[in-house]
């Protein structure tokens, strides 16, 4: 701490000067659209205009305010972000606490070449502190700045020394085509639902012409509402890019809004391994990653995170995740399956749950259509848990949950009574020695 | 259920109730059983006094469902009210080299292991009714949503005893991620 004190403070730095109109960029299309929708007929033309103009200049003018008030730098091992108008707020980021950082380039910034520097700390129920909007390369230098002092805080590395370090470039992994992901996105339920939705629509016709305008209406918003989806997912992975830095894994996607997260290893809490049905023929596979800073709200955003391999096969599968674990081989996870007798639960999906333990993980089993391997490191759990139901006591059967600090967790559903109770002991014993050893 | 005679001697019969030799389990305080009482009182007493109340002015048709809904209401807050000294029995805690333990839960049987190195923050919570009954709830919070170590019913110095032990633990470890 005494080291903190003595350091010089960093003049404070503003964002951006076109940020505020970039962030009011919605409010003054929205103000516009408000007034023009009544007021134009109205107000007549000169009328109109002077009330667009008055409005227009008090955003603006809120807004310039507003960038004036907002700062952010770095002071030791902290981001201080200042903002606010009326309310002022100081929020002091520790770095040594990031989990990743999410450099975001929505479609107007990059018309104007500026980014958005999300960082994700745990506890926000949303991104922390998104500094909106820097120039590029102000962004990218302050990205490697905060990430070398984050990990710098964790563990010292050579080389770093408060400045710009001399970072290698990044190495490029895997990439996937654009083919892959829109293929992969039309083997999707919803896409193929559509069809199904016209020939309903065209048998509706066949038998009562007069109903078909309330059925092609409703087709046309069902089909909207079900293919957003898809095209969201397709406009998220486009141009999907893994590379590995010094930082971390660094991942790059996106069409419109471009995202570049960089997340260290030693973040990624779990990772889920997904085969959709319809995938099956093309033995793809998708994979995520999770970090405890990506809330449940983020993927309610137009960027969702924690993607790290979109659509791809094995191999790639293999490959990115060696990169976030070197040791852990995805083939070689071997799970072994509920007993036969969980037939009585899950009768349906009792040949898919299964569980295993390997060296450095813990991984399990689930789902009948969309299958899911959910690999989880013993250094990431949190909690244990067992659970017993009513009919599971019946049938001497119980479920293990190890809880991570993020969505994803894996259970090893109706296990033998036994053998749930040695599993909860070897992840408990083992999570404590991961921990003691990292 | 054959398995029952392969069992062998250092297994324990249950999974929920594990390592009993080295184990040993607080249980919580009796009293939390008229707290629990006295919570369900106050939920299910307005909907069966406004049942009551239908079914003695309302006209025919009107009064038989009420009052139907007023029955059912009344009879699964009794079997309830008698299942409840149970759940508050099945309550246990115990507090290893490394981690606490919790279980809890009579049909449905949960157990919890949290590791205090995992702890984010600790709560200790009593309520108007706990209060009365000099009761307190702890809480340990990790970093994962879903590891409910909750222990109600403990008596003021014993929750602050518990409160300060799992502090302690915690604090000499690392961030917890």
């Amino acid at each position: 701490m005494s080291s903190l004190s003595q350091a010089p403070v960093e003049p404070r730095r503003r964002l951006h000067p076109l940020s505020p109109l970039l962030r009011s960029a919605r409010l003054i299309g929205l103000a516009i659209v408000a007034i023009s929708w009544r007021g134009y007929a109205q107000l007549g033309t000169a009328r109109f205009l002077e009330v667009v103009l008055l409005v227009l200049l008090g955003i603006i003018v809120l807004s310039i305010a507003s960038w004036w008030f907002t700062g952010y730098h770095v002071v030791g091992r902290e981001l201080r972000v200042y903002e606010g108008l009326l309310r002022r707020r100081v929020r002091a980021i520790p770095l040594e606490r990031l989990q990743a950082v999410n450099l975001v380039r929505p479609v107007l910034a990059q018309a104007v070449g500026l980014a958005e520097l999300r960082l994700e700390v745990v506890g926000g129920d949303k991104a922390e502190a998104p500094l909106a909007y820097l120039t590029v390369d102000e962004a990218v230098r302050l990205r490697d700045r905060l990430l070398a002092l984050s990990s710098q805080a964790t563990a010292t590395r050579p080389g770093v020394a408060g400045g710009v370090p001399q970072a290698p470039p990044d190495q490029l992994v895997h990439a996937v085509t654009n083919a892959d992901v829109v293929t992969g996105q039309l083997l999707t339920p919803q896409v193929w639902f559509v069809p199904v939705g016209v020939l309903a629509v065209l048998a509706q016709f066949a038998y009562s012409p007069e109903w078909t305008f309330v059925g092609v209406a409703s087709l046309i918003t069902a089909a909207v509402g079900v293919l957003q989806q898809p095209v969201r997912r397709v406009l998220d992975d486009w141009d999907f890019r893994l590379a590995t830095s010094p930082d971390g894994l660094r991942l790059h996607h996106g069409l419109l809004d471009k995202r570049n997260e960089t997340v260290p290893p030693h973040r990624v809490q779990a990772v889920g391994v997904t085969w959709p049905l319809l995938w099956r023929p093309k033995a793809w596979l998708r994979c995520r990653i999770d970090v405890a800073g990506y809330g449940p709200t983020e993927g309610r955003r137009q960027i969702q995170a924690g993607r790290l391999l979109p659509v791809g096969t094995m191999d790639a599968a293999r490959l990115v995740v060696r990169q976030v674990w070197p040791e852990v081989e995805l083939t070689a996870l071997a799970v072994t399956p509920s007993p036969t007798r969980a037939r009585w639960l899950a009768p349906l999906r009792q040949f898919v749950l299964g569980a295993g333990l390997t060296d450095t993980v813990f991984v399990s089993r689930d789902g009948l259509l969309t299958r899911e391997l959910v690999v989880v490191p013993y250094a990431r759990i949190q909690s244990v848990r067992v659970v017993q139901g009513p009919l599971a006591r019946l049938l001497r059967l119980a479920t293990v949950h190890a809880d991570t600090a993020g969505r994803l967790h894996a259970i090893a559903h109706l296990r033998d009574v036994d053998e749930a109770w040695e599993l909860a002991a070897q992840l408990t014993e083992r999570a404590r020695a991961a921990r003691s050893a990292g | 259920m054959t398995n029952l005679e392969i069992v062998n001697a250092p297994v324990p019969p249950s999974a929920l109730s594990p390592w009993p030799q080295t184990v040993d389990w607080h249980r919580v305080s009796p009293r939390l059983i008229w707290v629990e009482e006295l919570q369900l009182l106050a939920s299910a007493a307005p909907v069966v006094l406004g049942c009551l109340l239908g079914f003695l002015f309302l006209d025919p048709p009107w009064s038989t469902v009420v009052g139907m809904v007023g029955a059912f209401a009344a009879a699964s807050a009794a079997v309830r009210a008698l299942w409840i000294p149970r759940i508050v029995h099945s309550w246990g805690y115990a507090e290893r080299e490394r981690d606490l333990l919790v279980r809890h839960g009579r049909l449905i049987r949960r157990l919890s292991i949290v590791p205090y190195a995992r702890m984010q923050f600790v709560d200790v919570t009593a309520g108007p009714v706990e209060r009365a009954f000099r009761l307190a709830t702890v809480q340990l919070h990790t970093a994962a949503a879903a590891s409910d170590a909750v222990v109600p019913g403990l008596a003021p110095a014993e929750a602050s005893r518990l409160r300060d032990r799992l502090t302690a633990l915690g604090e000499d470890r690392a961030e917890g991620l």
